[in-house]
């Protein structure tokens, strides 16, 4: 159901991202930061749920709110004459990559556990057939 | 099970507005084909002309509404008058002579491109490349065969046009323009059509090596001139 959901709304936003009219160069570096945020938001929701702690609010006020909060920074940044977009580029890859490992370590674990396990049964089987 | 759905739509108009975001960005930068250079300050260079070009074309754009709108009314302004009416239609007659309006009629495309030729091969590597004075001669014959209107790349060929070289561009009025030179001549297609003549300049660039194709047609659409052409020293002689 989840994975339908997420995937209906990725066409459906492949296929009005081809056919939407394109934004202006000057505020494209401000959707870029925006789209940063955002999948920031969705790699920190998948470890959430791997960690078990989800909480639905908390994703999605992250997920608009670092985008706006990053956009703002962006054009306080450009006010001021100090690129605060590379600050905060550096801070959300930085946690992608925190999140990265978690969900990979989650499935590293995962998996070794299997292999452990089809391992031990292989040798108690083995046991068995020596008996 | 509510729960679960409210989760599942959420999630999916978030995945909706990321991958919008990220196609409508791809498809921005994709546009402004611009490569990232190394050097920020490069960048930071290239960015602010992108954004001044913008900011041209939409002033641009506004300009050209503005003038229009100016047309509707005097048009209308000048509908109940007979005197104001031929003045109206003295200007329009003057724009067309000028080159302040699009036109269209009956003449020639010639393309000249340069050459494909190896540079070794021949004596003057040069001669290959179409130059800012071929453009020129290819000009003056045009009128010479009678041409009444001349673009070229688009650019329309008006009373203050010059033609000089920049680099492996020339400039045409103000604007940079490159290879392949598209030169729209609007006259007698039979007349204009003779630049093709044994002798001609168009066969000596051939010799040369530079592609050069003429086509006849019956409608040619030649651009109106996008600047303002002021003059300020000249005056008509008190008689």
């Amino acid at each position: 159901m989840i994975f339908i959901a997420i995937l209906i709304g990725c066409i459906l936003g492949a296929i009005l991202g081809l056919n939407a009219p394109m934004i202006s160069y000057t505020y494209s570096s401000y959707l870029a930061i925006a789209i940063i945020a955002a999948l920031d938001s969705v790699f920190g929701g998948i470890a959430s749920v791997i960690k078990k702690n989800f909480d639905l609010k908390i994703f999605i006020s992250g997920f608009f709110g670092n985008a706006i909060l990053a956009i703002l920074l962006t054009i306080l940044g450009q006010k001021l004459n100090v690129d605060i977009y590379l600050a905060a580029i550096i801070v959300f890859v930085w946690r992608m990559f925190m999140n990265l490992g978690t969900i990979r370590r989650y499935y590293v674990e995962k998996w070794s556990d299997i292999i452990k396990e089809k391992a031990s049964k292989r040798n108690k089987q083995e046991e068995q057939e020596e008996k | 099970m509510t729960n679960k759905k409210a989760i599942s739509i959420i999630l999916g108009v978030m995945c909706f507005a990321l991958t919008l975001g990220i196609f409508v960005q791809v498809r921005t930068i994709r546009n402004t084909d611009s490569t990232i250079s190394q050097n920020q300050e490069a960048n930071e260079l290239r960015d602010e002309i992108l954004k001044y070009k913008e900011r041209y074309d939409n002033k641009f754009k506004e300009l050209e509404q503005a003038e229009e709108q100016l047309e509707q009314e005097r048009e209308k302004a000048t509908q109940n008058d007979t005197e104001l009416e031929q003045a109206q239609q003295k200007i329009t007659e003057g724009n067309k002579i000028t080159g302040m309006t699009e036109v269209t009629g009956p003449g020639v495309t010639i393309t000249l491109t340069d050459g494909k030729g190896i540079a070794t091969s021949t004596l003057n590597p040069s001669d290959l490349i179409v130059h800012d004075l071929d453009v020129l001669s290819v000009i003056n014959e045009l009128i010479n065969a009678g041409a009444e209107a001349i673009s070229i790349n688009d650019q329309r060929w008006v009373l203050t046009t010059a033609i000089s070289c920049r680099g492996n561009t020339i400039d045409i009025n103000g604007q940079r323009i490159g290879a392949p030179f598209v030169i729209k001549a609007i006259g007698l297609p039979e007349y204009l059509a003779g630049l093709e003549r044994v002798g001609g300049y168009l066969e000596y660039m051939k010799q040369d090596g530079v592609g050069v194709k003429l086509e006849k047609s019956n409608n040619i659409t030649i651009p109106k001139y996008s600047g303002v052409i002021n003059f300020e020293y000249l005056k008509n002689v008190e008689e």
